[in-house]
């Protein structure tokens, strides 16, 4: 993800240590970040070399234990450094602000890919266009992207550090990202405003293909097949997120994992224990403070399904188990 | 007047005020500001512990990528109270209340505060909001970062750890409120005859300038808090989405109170620094009233920034660009002062005593503080950084390196007036030089993480950040030698220092014109106002008997 030293004049050092630029407001941005970068180390290197270079002359020793005489105030030297910096602060301001608004525009090239985004405790969910839902985000290179973003329990915030791109998914709002994806690739999204256990672990992907066709093909991956129970079930543990808390591989994480669950004697943390069935299956899924795994803490929240999505959850959770 | 300073020490006739009435009862109901000043140094000194033990914890977890020394759920905790206790127990009040009460009067050549009794109440209440914050943690904690946003922190399954929190700042509000009145008061009337608002010590400037913003933000800290308690237990509907609230409501009056805040946290730390560049230069501090109006422009100015901490909440984009602008322009009065002590740093005669090195420490982190907040201030740069290690790095410059090198300069500077005992210059130079490098060690690999896009608050990251994590962790435990170092010398110098004369240090402002430690009544005669930063005639009589005016010479 990281590449060596980028050789565009005067970021050479700022931008050597950035990551890719996968977007097209990237590059901007990146040379705003080399501006700012280049004009603070020259004012720190200003001040510091004055210091240093005051201590080293001026210090108190034997043969200068008096200061010279010199004058404590100077009206047209405090009108220099205090327009200089004005003057610069504006610049930086303007630049970047002008950086800013092109970067929420809309862009040219075609139609904009719109992307529902739902964001919750602690993973992503995408909606793409022609009804294909993924745990991680699918774009493809060269085309606008608008994604429209909602969260169903706290505040959470996409970031898409290779593109430069970052926005807060919040509850009771929708909130939008515009941005072009300019390069094909894979490309890390997490979660940067914090909610909770998980909330290093509220990681996705972002695909880019490289042209519409790569896109497509995925996009009918899966979707045109008729859905089994258990695969309705495995959608929907992906899609409502239960992917989260619920491992396959026998770790426990938030919650208990579905490895082997089915079928099993559960042990409460009223002391009673409660066969994992159907029934089971569908009060923890409604009332999920109803029967508490011992060792687990209470904190799911109620997942709404149909009858359907039901049966196939169970009809899936079967499916894990190792023995017959 | 006949000038006292030298001859002072004898004349004053009386016990010293750490003398006056002995026993716990005469320390924690006592009126006079220097005891309040020192029960809350010991008090911050505390906070400043309890916190940075936080922090090592917090530290060592992030030793491995997968952390593991401690469970999310409790780092998320040890988050939360690190911040917590750190700005509402230690930065907020650390200056101007333990420094500032003790000094404040002196300078002004008074007997006390404007109000005494109202000053032991502001510690009272301190106390008691730290009591309530550590209720919090005994009662299990809280997980939702210190800046408290719902609708995480006000969820029905978080507990009722949160009502305990907001009740505690509730409660410290109170207290920053009383001393910011408090100080406006005592500045505005009890100036000696003779000192003019231009005679004011710069440290006076910037606790005025502090009181203002104190008075004003702090309320509004308060209330929302009160909110925050009334949505929690009554589902008014204001800050959650699910009773109909706006939880970016929050944001803004949170940061309304909070970004001011910075500036309560550093506007007192530049005070500290423009008297001791001064008094270790040998020469009058460069660029006074620029100086004075500087703390007064950032005071004010600082008001109307705070959403630059909301550019990715969804805020309109033309609010970021006016939140932006103003951001920029608060810059400037910081970059003003930054010339003005170096210029007095210019040909003068410097001695690197502690508090000298620590000022000397000041201007590099206060610096890199500043100059990365543009990046922060910029739109474009700010959307990819913000809520990353970048801010951490940025923010821990401003309100840590700088306030504490701005902390340290001042406790060592005052510490022969508060407790009649010299430092050790020794220890006190080896933990400048420790806090320095550890504090870079720790932040500047923060910097990094942050530009390469490792978030905040993140209890396990990506192997990526590794030697980031592994730098910053071995430069956290550097940083706390230092503060130990700093610690132990000053705890053995109340021990084994030698006698303090009255004027240490050759400074001019008024506290050194009376004996270290001072009387109960601070002067034995009131003083007439002086200029603060006259030097002459100022002579250094001997280690013991410290610097004399002699008599006639100055403005005295």
């Amino acid at each position: 993800m990281r590449q060596p030293l980028h050789s565009l004049l005067g970021t050479v050092l700022a931008a050597g240590y950035l990551p890719e630029r996968a977007s097209s407001v990237a590059e901007g941005v990146d040379r705003i970040f080399g501006f700012i970068f280049w004009l603070s180390a020259f004012f720190l290197a200003l001040i510091l070399a004055l210091t240093v270079l005051f201590v080293a002359r001026y210090r108190k020793r034997p043969s200068r234990t008096e200061p010279e005489p010199s004058p404590s105030q100077n009206l047209r030297l405090e009108l220099v450094w205090s327009a200089i910096p004005l003057a610069l602060v504006m610049v930086v301001f303007a630049v970047s602000t002008r950086t800013y608004f092109r970067m929420s525009e809309p862009e040219a090239g075609g139609p904009a890919l719109r992307i529902q985004v739902t964001a919750r405790r602690w993973s992503w969910w995408f909606e793409h266009p022609g009804g294909k839902g993924a745990g991680d985000l699918h774009l493809v290179a060269g085309r606008p992207t608008e994604l429209v973003m909602v969260s169903t329990d706290v505040i959470h915030s996409l970031y898409l550090p290779d593109f430069r791109l970052k926005q807060d998914a919040v509850p009771g709002r929708f909130t939008r990202l515009a941005f072009k994806p300019i390069l094909p690739g894979r490309f890390t999204i997490t979660c940067a405003e914090f909610c909770g256990t998980d909330h290093s672990r509220m990681t996705a992907q972002a695909v880019v293909h490289p042209d519409q066709a790569s896109f497509d093909a995925w996009a009918r991956e899966g979707t045109q097949a008729a859905a089994t129970l258990a695969d309705v079930g495995r959608a929907i543990y992906a899609a409502k997120g239960c992917i989260a808390c619920h491992s396959l591989d026998g770790t426990p994480r938030v919650g208990p994992t579905f490895k082997n669950l089915w079928g099993k004697e559960e042990k409460l943390a009223d002391g009673t224990s409660v066969r994992v069935d159907e029934e089971y299956v569908r009060e923890s899924i409604l009332k999920p403070g109803a029967k508490v795994v011992a060792g687990f803490a209470n904190v799911m929240p109620p997942v709404p399904l149909d009858e359907r999505e039901m049966q196939g959850v169970a009809a899936w959770l079967q499916t894990l188990r190792d023995g017959p | 007047m006949t000038t006292i300073a030298g001859t002072a020490p004898a004349l004053a006739a009386g016990e010293s005020y750490l003398e006056h009435g002995h026993g716990l009862r005469s320390w924690l109901l006592t009126l006079d500001h220097k005891r309040i000043g020192i029960m809350y140094l010991a008090a911050i000194t505390g906070a400043l512990l309890l916190g940075g033990v936080f922090a090592l914890v917090l530290r060592l977890n992030l030793w491995r990528p997968a952390g593991g020394l401690v469970s999310n759920d409790v780092y998320n905790k040890l988050f939360t109270l690190h911040g917590a206790v750190m700005v509402f127990l230690f930065v907020i009040p650390g200056i101007p209340a333990a420094l500032g009460n003790f000094v404040l009067p002196l300078q002004l050549g008074a007997k006390d505060l404007a109000f005494p009794r109202v000053n032991l109440i502001s510690w009272w209440l301190y106390m008691t909001g730290a009591a309530l914050f550590v209720a919090t943690l005994v009662s299990g904690g809280i997980d939702s970062g210190w800046t408290l946003y719902p609708p995480y922190s006000l969820e029905e399954s978080r507990g009722l750890g949160i009502l305990l929190a907001l009740s505690a700042l509730f409660v410290v509000g109170f207290s920053s409120i009383l001393t910011g009145l408090n100080f406006i008061a005592t500045i505005h009337t009890m100036r000696p005859r003779g000192m003019g608002w231009f005679d004011l010590p710069l440290f006076l400037w910037a606790l005025y300038a502090t009181g203002i913003i104190q008075i004003i933000a702090t309320p509004v800290l308060g209330i929302t808090a009160a909110m925050g308690f009334l949505e929690r237990l009554f589902h008014l509907g204001i800050f959650m989405p699910e009773y109909g609230g706006d939880p970016v409501l929050f944001q803004h009056f949170f940061w309304f109170y909070s970004h001011p805040a910075v500036y309560i946290m550093i506007l007192p730390a530049m005070g500290i620094v423009s008297e001791v560049v001064s008094v270790f230069s040998r020469k009058p501090i460069f660029g006074y009233r620029f100086i004075a109006m500087s703390s007064i422009a950032i005071a004010v100015i600082g008001f109307f920034v705070w959403g630059h901490h909301m550019f990715v909440s969804g805020q309109s984009r033309w609010a970021s660009l006016v939140f932006s602008f103003l951001t920029f322009l608060v810059a400037v009065p910081s970059a003003i002062k930054t010339f003005n002590w170096l210029a007095t740093l210019y040909k003068g005669a410097i001695d690197l005593k502690t508090p000298m090195i620590y000022v000397l420490a000041f201007f590099a982190i206060f610096g890199v503080g500043g100059l990365t907040g543009l990046f922060l201030g910029a739109l474009a740069t700010d959307v990819a950084l913000h809520d990353t290690y970048f801010v951490v790095a940025h923010f821990h410059f401003v309100m840590v390196g700088a306030e504490l090198t701005a902390f340290l300069a001042g406790l060592h500077y005052w510490w022969p007036k508060m407790t009649g005992r010299m430092y050790g210059e020794t220890s006190g130079r080896v933990s400048a030089v420790l806090v320095f490098l550890g504090f870079h060690l720790t932040f500047v690999p923060q910097f990094l993480a942050g530009v390469a896009g490792m978030p905040r608050r993140y209890a396990t990251y990506a192997p990526a950040f590794q030697a980031n994590n592994r730098l910053s962790t071995v430069g956290a435990f550097v940083l706390a030698l230092g503060l130990v170092v700093a610690l132990a010398g000053l705890v053995v110098s109340l021990f084994r220092g030698q006698r303090a004369p009255a004027n240490p240090w050759g400074a001019a402002s008024l506290e050194w014109t009376t004996p270290s430690p001072p009387a109960h009544d601070n002067f034995a005669e009131t003083p007439r106002g002086n200029k603060p930063y006259d030097f002459t005639g100022l002579r250094l009589v001997s280690e013991d008997a410290g610097w004399v005016r002699a008599a006639g010479e100055g403005r005295g």
